[in-house]
């Protein structure tokens, strides 16, 4: 296999002098120097590519090019001072949707379940930055496990979305020709979809995709085909890992936040627990859902099996006053596409939020640093090329930001249990669709260690478990009589706190005193939406940082706006009323 | 659900509603009510702690809070009803309104006419395109200025300010006057945005640099604002490479516009004027909807209070004609039309055989003439000449003319003119 590799690398990569080793797994790693970071990408895809290998551990580096290490020490010997201060059955490093999902899962079971989050909240990483999109596993490569938990997840999402109470909107996606001579394509993407079993799709004629969405009239596109996905869904991913978080939590699962994992401990081939920030947690199995770090995690345990190369997505959120030209995600082909599309990455389109923005994006540009979320003219420019709407255009824009997807060289997940060290469970390289894919790889991980569990009589039922959290309030979704009715019973519900998005006192005081409590104003903005619209907390953020403060009981300089060090103000500029002079200043007369 | 009838509803309790609110009293409007989201009346004068405000209506320089307690005090008077810390949430196609609050519930008010006097928002980062991260410390000058004035908080410590509108320039100097390190104030424009005096006595007067021609193109920091990066822009506002410049901070400020608040006015159905972003008016101020009248920043960005407060009067004298049935209920309109080095003018448009009186235009100009001659004319009549010394965009133009109709539009034009 080696020797095969290093006569396709060579010939594609003459100039690269390139190490090249590979493990009984066929896990192969790769070494060596190239002048730009795009090659060490290319090297690794490439090599992934090759028959026998089970994955790609790149090492190459950049000449000139510090490439950004997370330095891991001081989180190690906090730790280590700390000592040992839980001891669990299973501990979740990372709250992402991944992370939430199994929590929720298998908080099914009597377990003593601990998830770890570096960030201050649920879904600081990659799922805050995802587009939403329950994608029906139509362009997943056939025979990936992203190809068969894409479309089974897809289906379970209905499930989940009852029985945990958040929006899910199956609105369809459609793919329309207006020309005969496009029809192979549709064709296509119809084998691809059937062969990866996706449900309802089927190939319409024009007349009955103008009954599916009437809107191509509307702006005047003459459907002579259409390929039909109804089982395409919208969510607002942050809000699905809040609902899932929230529900384990009510099931006996416990998170800390701003707990940064240093070490993993393991001892004759068994995982033992985690060194973090806040302590040694001792645990009998650690799920590795640690995102964009988790191939570092994974060889903390001693299995370095994979490589994340960040993958950066821009979005831009465009004003609600610029409607949505179409119901379902609707894409005319014409031949022509506008956005030059790198074949390796999934780069999105034109989308919606479930509340009715435009949403563009995300693009898809690799980048060496693993934290690098800045944005970019060159990203926002590819993310506002794939508009299709004429009426919208930069001056709609509200925000725009980055996510970086953790992909890795086989653009595939890795979900297994560590054949080296037992007990550590990899849920690696979860980039899209891995939202659409959560519910399907939390049971996967459920059946993991469930056969686990099997020689000791399985795992034993919770008998306290409830599938269910119930949906929040959600003021602006309510008709007149039942919003006044509501104030009625509660009149925190009678002060809009957000005027953009009508978000009222009593949402924010629900959510801070849900059992996952948000303790920053960006947590409280994807609980609730307060800031999320066109002023971007203009007018809302200080009074969310009042309400932050009063409940939490914070002096107001301490109220984060996302996570530790992001306080919005940095000293009081009024003098501190002593004791003695309570209740006002002395006044010095004459 | 609470149901009340009104004569007039003003939304909004800044300058504009309760100048508004007062005049339709004294026109003798029986039923009025201010409605305002905040918890006490004034608006945004409530933070503008300088002085300068009041010049033109009262003869002298008042703080902002000075300048609208008055107009409050004088409310307090009446019985003119006052609902605070009440959101509308939605005008009907038949003219009533939809608020709420804590203790009324949701309310339906039933209006013979509706004043909006809404205001206006901020710009954000995001939409003046500003690459890079999203830390804290990136705040809207109007929310710095909320923070440090009402609050009693600063947000930071040595602070870049983006924009030189008279906002942007008033907190140059209410920073420095905190001990916040000002470390400059960037315009990407080649002239300022702000007022001349504003220029001296908030910039000058404390050595704080003005860097025209200038942006920030990238913020830095991750968690807290490290820096930004400024650059030079060429004349079509386009970064000019290799002028990009470091600069460390921890607090950025902006104040890169002002955007009428016309969600309500929009989502109402009411016709809206690209230039001023504000509804088309008349010359009563009324709105495209009959009985929906708007004043202040919500119709357009002013730059002094004082014509906001007139705007207000302006459109309370409308609706209480508008409610005694004074107007006609289908009138025609003859356009008014900006002409040479005309950005936007306000009324937009003249009802037919209903200009009785002399009607009041704001305007603003395109670009800055040391010497220009306004000219009004309806057809081949000219109705009005006047030499204006130094106009800018910056600063609004007012004037009264008695409008006399032939049936052709009104046009205004900024001609250039030599200095005599």
């Amino acid at each position: 296999m080696i020797e095969n590799m290093k006569q396709v690398l060579k010939e594609t990569f003459p100039d690269i002098a390139l190490r090249l080793s590979a493990d009984s797994r066929g896990i192969v790693t790769i070494m060596g120097e190239c002048d730009t970071w795009q090659k060490v990408v290319d090297v690794g895809h490439l090599a992934a590519a090759q028959p026998g290998v089970k994955n790609i551990v790149n090492e190459l580096t950049v000449k000139g090019m510090a490439i950004p290490q997370k330095d891991y020490t001081p989180y190690c010997k906090k730790g280590e001072e700390l000592g040992v201060v839980e001891n669990v059955d299973i501990v979740i490093v990372g709250a992402g949707i991944s992370g939430c999902g199994i929590a929720r899962e298998l908080s099914k079971y009597k377990l003593n379940i601990l998830v770890v989050d570096m960030g201050d909240d649920v879904a600081t990483g990659a799922t805050k930055a995802n587009n939403g999109d329950i994608h029906p596993g139509h362009a997943a490569k056939p025979g990936t496990l992203k190809a068969k938990l894409n479309v089974l997840g897809n289906r379970m999402y209905t499930k989940w979305s009852q029985e945990l109470g958040f929006e899910l909107q199956r609105c369809g996606a459609m793919y329309v020709i207006t020309d005969n001579r496009y029809l192979y394509a549709l064709e296509k993407a119809l084998a691809l979809a059937k062969t990866n079993e996706v449900d309802g799709v089927e190939l319409v004629d024009g007349k009955r995709a103008l009954q599916l969405e009437p809107k191509l009239a509307e702006v005047g596109v003459q459907p002579v085909a259409a390929l039909w996905l109804p089982s395409m869904g919208l969510v607002e991913p942050y809000k699905v890992a809040v609902a899932l978080a929230e529900n384990a939590t009510q099931n006996g699962v416990r998170f800390w936040f701003n707990c940064v994992v240093g070490d993993v401990l393991a001892e004759n081939g068994e995982v033992r627990g985690i060194v973090t920030s806040k302590g040694i947690i001792r645990a009998s199995y650690v799920i590795n859902c640690a995102g964009i770090y988790a191939d570092e995690i994974s060889a903390m345990a001693g299995d370095k099996s994979y490589t994340i190369h960040p993958r950066k997505g821009t979005i831009a959120i465009l004003d609600k006053n610029t409607a949505p030209e179409f119901d379902s995600m609707t894409g005319v082909f014409s031949g022509v596409s506008n956005v030059k599309k790198n074949s390796e990455s999934k780069g999105g389109g034109m989308c919606r939020t479930p509340e009715w923005n435009i949403l563009l994006g995300p693009s898809a540009t690799e980048v060496p640093d693993k934290e690098d979320i800045a944005t970019t003219p060159e990203d926002l420019s590819y993310a506002m090329g794939t508009n299709q709407n004429p009426k919208a255009g930069y001056s709609n824009i509200i925000r725009f930001f980055a996510g970086s997807r953790p992909a890795d060289y086989m653009e595939d997940f890795v979900i297994e249990m560590s054949p080296v060290t037992h007990g550590f469970v990899n849920v690696g390289a979860i980039q899209s669709p891995g939202l659409a894919s959560a519910p399907a790889i939390a049971e996967m991980v459920e059946g993991i260690l469930k056969r686990d569990f099997e020689d000791r009589g399985g795992m034993p039922i919770n008998p306290a478990f409830s599938p269910i959290r119930h949906r929040e309030v959600e003021f602006r979704h309510l008709t007149r009589e039942q919003q006044d009715e509501l104030i009625r019973r509660d009149p925190r519900y009678g002060r809009i706190i957000c005027r953009c998005e009508t978000i009222t006192e009593g949402e924010i005081m629900d959510a801070i005193h849900s059992s996952v409590v948000p303790t920053s104003i960006d947590a409280i903005k994807r609980r609730t939406r307060a800031g999320m619209g066109r002023c971007q907390g203009g007018f809302c953020q200080s009074r969310v940082l009042e309400i932050l403060a009063r409940e939490l009981g914070l002096d107001w300089v301490d109220v984060n706006l996302k996570g530790e060090g992001t306080n919005v103000l940095v000293a009081s500029n009024r003098p501190k009323i002593t004791e003695e002079r309570e209740g006002g200043f002395e006044r010095t007369s004459g | 659900m609470k149901e009340l009838r009104v004569d007039i509803a003003v939304i909004g309790g800044g300058p504009a509603g309760l100048a508004a609110a007062l005049e339709a009293k004294r026109c003798g409007v029986e039923k009025i009510m201010i409605i305002e989201r905040d918890t006490e009346l004034g608006g945004i004068l409530q933070q503008c702690i300088h002085d300068g405000f009041g010049l033109h209506r009262f003869q002298k320089r008042m703080s902002g809070g000075q300048y609208a307690q008055s107009f409050i005090d004088e409310v307090e008077q009446t019985d003119i009803e006052v609902k605070l810390d009440t959101m509308v949430l939605e005008i009907t196609s038949e003219n009533a309104i939809y608020a709420c609050n804590k203790q009324d519930g949701m309310l339906k008010i039933v209006c013979g006419a509706i004043i909006l006097a809404m205001g206006c928002r901020e710009r954000t980062a995001s939409q003046v395109m500003i690459y890079g991260y999203r830390p804290a410390g990136v705040l809207t000058a109007g929310k710095v200025q909320q923070y440090i004035n009402m609050e009693g908080y600063l947000p930071g410590k040595n602070a870049v300010i983006l924009g030189s509108g008279d906002i942007g320039l008033i907190m140059a100097r209410r920073m420095t006057l905190e001990h916040i390190h000002v470390i400059g104030v960037y315009e990407v424009m080649s002239t300022p945005g702000g007022l001349t005096r504003n220029i001296v006595q908030c910039l000058n007067d404390y050595q704080i640099p003005l860097h025209l021609a200038t942006t920030v193109t990238c913020i830095h920091g991750k968690d807290r604002i490290e820096g930004v990066t400024v650059a030079k822009v060429d004349e079509k506002r386009n970064v000019i490479p290799g002028t990009e410049e470091y600069i460390p901070c921890d607090l950025l400020v902006l104040a890169v516009g002002l955007i009428p608040e016309n969600e309500l006015s929009v989502k109402a159905g009411i016709e809206i004027d690209p230039h001023t972003k504000g509804p088309v008016l008349d010359n009563y101020f009324m709105t495209s909807i009959p009985g929906i009248f708007a004043a202040g920043n919500v119709a357009a960005v002013f730059d002094l209070v004082d014509y906001v407060s007139q705007s207000g009067e302006i459109a309370a004298r409308g609706a209480a004609a508008y409610i005694k049935g004074e107007l006609t209920k289908e009138p025609s309109f003859e356009l008014v039309v900006p002409g040479e080095n005309v950005n936007f003018i306000v009324p937009q448009r003249l009802r037919k055989g209903e200009c009785k009186d002399e009607t009041v235009f704001f305007m603003r100009v395109k670009t800055p003439r040391k010497m220009a001659i306004m000219e009004f004319q309806c057809g081949d009549k000219t109705l009005l000449t006047r030499r204006c010394q130094y106009v800018a965009p910056p600063e609004m133009l007012s004037c009264k003319v008695a409008v006399t109709e032939d049936g052709s539009p009104l046009r205004i034009d900024m001609k250039e003119a030599e200095i005599r």
